[in-house]
């Protein structure tokens, strides 16, 4: 039961920030390098290298180095996380609510050894 | 006391089992019987503590391998009423002291049917995302308009 809210505190998390959610907003018009995107902000690249790296392992962007050059793309797997939680949960009741009767029928039946 | 149910956060799972109130009730309530349903093989689950009064400690633990046990539910009991209705939560430990994290509070209720007993489980979940955030973000509605305004947030710069 616990790692969907850890995973999705992390997606949330990685919004709060404004540096971070900017970044998103540019990758939403498609592929950056970190130079491009970094360029806005008056900030130290090591602060702006934090920022791109939680964005990575909080899932929201994948990032690929190209000889020199480390381009950034959005990943959609946050939305994901978030849309399929609510069905996954649904799931997980649902298979408790089965066996349960599967339990309960068949111990009707046959008394337990 | 009626559960307000807010439709992007909560699940409702009904079943009609064809046993007797008592048989559900009682396999629910014996932790021997519990382990035997609650979570999907392979996994295994052990009963710690189901102390079932309110208040009362309900702990237990989950095996991928039935061989190595790690915590699944730390909760206690908010309502136990005999054959009718089980209601816990995460939000609170042993003695209603506020648990670290919380994630989920489970009504289970127990009806007489016709046919056996009509059994519901309604899941009522946290909104994940903390208050600031979603006011920071302009979020309102719960999970599907996240999603939606998330999704809008970055396509509009597409």
């Amino acid at each position: 039961m616990a790692q969907y809210p850890a995973l999705l505190d992390g997606v949330f998390q990685a919004l709060a920030d404004p540096t971070r959610r900017s970044v998103l907003g540019r990758l939403g018009a498609g592929p950056a390098s970190i130079g491009e995107l970094a360029a806005p902000f008056d900030m130290a690249l090591p602060s702006f290298m934090k920022h791109i790296r939680y964005l990575e392992t909080t899932g929201w962007i994948r990032t690929r180095k190209t000889g020199r050059v480390r381009t950034c793309t959005l990943e959609r797997t946050s939305f994901d996380v978030i849309e399929t939680w609510l069905s996954e949960q649904r799931s997980v009741w649902e298979g408790r609510t089965d066996r349960l009767e599967r339990f309960v029928t068949t111990t009707q039946k046959e008394p337990p050894e | 006391m009626t559960t307000s149910i807010h439709p992007e956060l909560d699940l409702t799972v009904s079943r009609i089992i064809e046993a007797p109130r008592s048989a559900v009730w009682n396999a629910w309530t014996d932790p021997a019987s519990f382990e035997q349903w609650w979570v999907p093989a392979p996994e295994a689950c052990r009963v710690q503590d189901m102390d079932l009064r309110p208040g009362g400690s309900f702990r237990t633990e989950i095996s991928q391998d039935g061989v190595g046990f790690g915590p699944h539910i730390t909760g206690c009991f908010l309502a136990v009423d005999e054959l009718e209705r089980i209601v816990f939560t995460d939000a609170l430990v042993v003695g209603w002291r506020p648990a670290e994290a919380s994630f989920v509070t489970a009504v289970i209720t127990m009806k007489d049917h016709p046919d056996g007993t009509e059994y519901t489980a309604t899941a009522l979940h946290r909104d994940i995302a903390d208050r600031d955030q979603h006011e920071q973000l302009g979020f309102h509605d719960g999970w599907g308009t996240v999603t939606r305004q998330l999704a809008e947030l970055v396509e509009s710069r597409a």
